[in-house]
């Protein structure tokens, strides 16, 4: 339907008015919702991706991008079950215990939902415990903490043994990130794995669950 | 005989972002979001203070009314003097348009100056940071240029102070991991001065503490103020941030953003003990919107901070600015481009202490190449500031007269009395091509690696005497780590 290519546009051009316009529009045509949902809403954030990616995009725009695909989506949704809603996978995001630093992570969950994820934003200053806690009600495919602090970045550690000793690490797989880490630092700690940004992340979460 | 009169003379060059309107405008504003919006103190011993001075606290958040804005910015000392850690000799006069510059703290990595390998910093990359600090001319004070982790990380602190201490006796700001942290290196400090008033009279440490911006006061950052107040010790405060991401894209937002943290982070301070030495910083930069990163080689960065020192001077407080630092991964153009900038912007603006010098990869890792390379650009930096003075002596019509047409000035006395005032480089190249190539044909920046070696190898920091390097060495090996969110 040619309506789905003007919808990715819309996207892609973060026109949230115009998106809502041509998804209803498309509903009212009679167009399925999964496929505005996978042929133009989602198709035109992949793009949003790629060109992020080769620099010809940046943050705001893809944020942009994100409301409108939002924008969109919350049309679409009364109509799909829960379980039928079309998500790459879910992440469960936060920044460890005694570390309040926040924008880095929260640029990793907005580019994740960018990119198809279901993120679960736990915030700052996340214990061991309350990440595990976490993981038993939300049941993610993915962990992903934050530190800013060499003397933060210990709790990463804490938290994945925490994991070991509760049986969850054969459920959730860990990623780690912040200025202090590498990917010496995430092996030696026994995640699964380290992105040095947000748009890696993405890339990162994308080929764990691959 | 003569007389003159209004007759003006710039003794240097001038330069400001900001007129004296555009300061007060941006000053009210951030003094308005103060007592507005407020900021919030994740520390209970702080809200204390603040509630008590008259401070409104609702639950963390705390707003400051103007009144008290405006007493702590009367109360704050404005003489700030930092000292040489062996002599006590007062070194640098943090204040008025003075322009000092030093490195920067805490890089997790650091690029080892023999192997060119890039790997976290340890005891070692600090010592031989600390060593090139030392014997640099145009370098006034020492950061640490990486967070030591061959140590147990949460007491990483005292194994950096005491690196530093051993290695120069040059002013040190140290920058430590918490209360206990500072704590320690403050003893420290005062076994080096030979007791507490000894510090205190001639402090030779500057101590560190930053917000998490926007607007957020770890209790870490809040405790580590309120001891340098109770110390009387300077203590800089300095937000980091990030147009776009934590504070708004436009550049007077950014502003006010970070004055109302820096602002609330002085009130602290004073009303913790008034006339605390306060000095107001600032890392003002953009979020990068293609990559993310906060950019230590924007234009803006350059433009905020020296906009910051223009208030800083109208508001007649010492300032903590940044410059020699680089978003480039290595000590290439690039590099050389940011840093360059940097330096000069900075040095004009006359913000006082100014760090980050040796930073690379948009701050996370050190570099000693470029912390030489910026030595130079310093000194050029200062040769442009200077001025150029014009009187009967300078403007020399009797020597142009005595050489007169088609002559030559090399052999005059006039010459080589006023030749060694020029800028006479030490590291850039003004060979000619032959010569520069029979020397190897060596870019800046090799040529700036080997003086790195010939540094380290060679240079004999002053020594610190041995019954006090043991001392040290004893609160050092007993230093006990807090992790982080524990001991509430």
């Amino acid at each position: 339907m040619a309506g789905f290519e003007e919808l990715s546009k819309g996207v892609i051009g973060g026109n949230q008015a115009k998106v809502k316009e041509l998804t209803q529009r498309l509903i009212d045509e009679g167009a399925e919702p999964l496929e505005i949902i996978n042929q133009g809403l989602i198709a035109g954030m992949s793009i949003v991706g790629a060109r992020f990616k080769n620099g010809e995009m940046f943050v705001p725009e893809v944020l942009m991008s994100a409301k409108a695909m939002g924008s969109g989506l919350e049309i679409v949704k009364p109509m799909i079950a829960d379980a039928d809603m079309p998500s790459i996978g879910k992440v469960l995001l936060g920044t460890v215990k005694g570390d309040l630093h926040d924008i880095g992570k929260n640029l990793v969950g907005m580019m994740l939902e960018s990119g198809g994820f279901t993120v679960i934003n736990l915030g700052i200053d996340i214990a061991p415990e309350q990440f595990v806690a976490a993981i038993k009600e939300h049941n993610p495919d993915i962990l992903a903490m934050s530190a800013l602090l060499t003397t933060t970045m210990l709790h990463m550690k804490d938290t994945i043994e925490l994991l070991k000793e509760e049986g969850l690490n054969d459920k959730v797989q860990v990623i780690v990130g912040g200025a202090p880490i590498s990917q010496d630092f995430a092996d030696e700690v026994g995640a699964a794995g380290f992105a040095p940004d947000a748009a890696s992340a993405v890339e990162l979460c994308k080929r764990l669950l691959n | 005989m003569k007389t003159r009169v209004n007759y003006r003379a710039n003794a240097s060059t001038k330069m400001n972002i900001l007129s004296p309107s555009q300061c007060q405008e941006v000053v009210m504003a951030a003094v308005e979001t103060m007592e507005r919006t407020g900021t919030v103190f994740h520390d209970k011993e702080s809200l204390d203070i603040l509630k008590k001075a008259g401070c409104w606290v609702d639950g963390k958040q705390v707003r400051i009314p103007a009144y008290i804005t405006e007493r702590a910015l009367r109360s704050c000392q404005k003489h700030v003097v930092l000292c040489n850690s062996r002599t006590g000799a007062r070194e640098l006069f943090v204040e008025g348009y003075n322009a000092y510059f030093g490195s920067g703290p805490c890089t997790p990595f650091t690029r080892n100056p023999f192997t060119n390998e890039r790997h976290r910093a340890t005891r070692q990359s600090v010592a031989w940071a600390t060593k090139v600090l030392d014997a640099l001319p145009n370098i006034d004070y020492a950061m640490s240029l990486g967070i030591v982790q061959d140590v147990p990380l949460l007491v990483s602190d005292r194994h950096e102070f005491e690196q530093q201490i051993l290695h120069t006796d040059k002013p040190i700001i140290t920058v430590c991991n918490d209360q206990w942290g500072q704590e320690d290196c403050i003893k420290m400090a005062e076994i080096v001065a030979g007791g507490e008033e000894e510090l205190r009279r001639n402090p030779f440490i500057c101590l560190y503490a930053e917000p998490i911006s926007p607007g957020v006061h770890c209790r870490e950052a809040a405790q580590k103020l309120v001891m340098g107040a109770k110390k009387a010790l300077p203590t800089i405060y300095t937000p980091c941030i990030m147009a776009g991401g934590t504070a708004p894209a436009t550049m007077a937002g950014v502003m006010v953003q970070g004055l109302c943290e820096s602002l609330s982070g002085l009130v602290l301070s004073q009303c913790t003990r008034e006339g605390a030495p306060f000095i107001m910083g600032g890392v003002y930069t953009v979020l990068d919107m293609g990559t993310t990163i906060f950019s230590y080689g924007a234009p803006e960065l350059h433009l905020l901070l020296a906009a910051l020192a223009d208030v800083a001077h109208y508001l007649n407080i010492p300032m903590f600015g940044t410059a020699g630092c680089t978003d480039s991964c290595i000590i290439d153009e690039q590099a050389g481009i940011e840093a360059a900038l940097s330096i000069a912007m900075t040095n004009m603006s006359g913000a006082n202490l100014n760090h980050d010098t040796g930073y690379s990869e948009y701050g996370t890792t050190s570099n000693l190449d470029l912390v030489v390379i910026a030595d130079e650009v310093l000194g050029m930096a200062r040769k442009l500031t200077n001025g150029i003075r014009v009187d009967e002596d300078t403007l020399a019509l009797d020597v142009i007269e005595k050489v007169g047409p088609g002559g030559r000035f090399g052999k005059e006395e006039h010459t080589q009395e006023h030749a060694k005032e020029n800028y006479a480089p030490r590291l850039v190249n003004r060979a000619a091509r032959d010569i520069w190539a029979k020397a190897g044909g060596k870019s800046l920046t090799q040529v700036a690696n080997e003086k790195v070696h010939d540094i380290i190898n060679y240079h004999e920091p002053k020594p610190l005497p041995k019954d006090i390097a043991t001392k040290i060495r004893d609160i050092v090996e007993n230093a006990v780590g807090h992790m982080p969110g524990e001991d509430d």
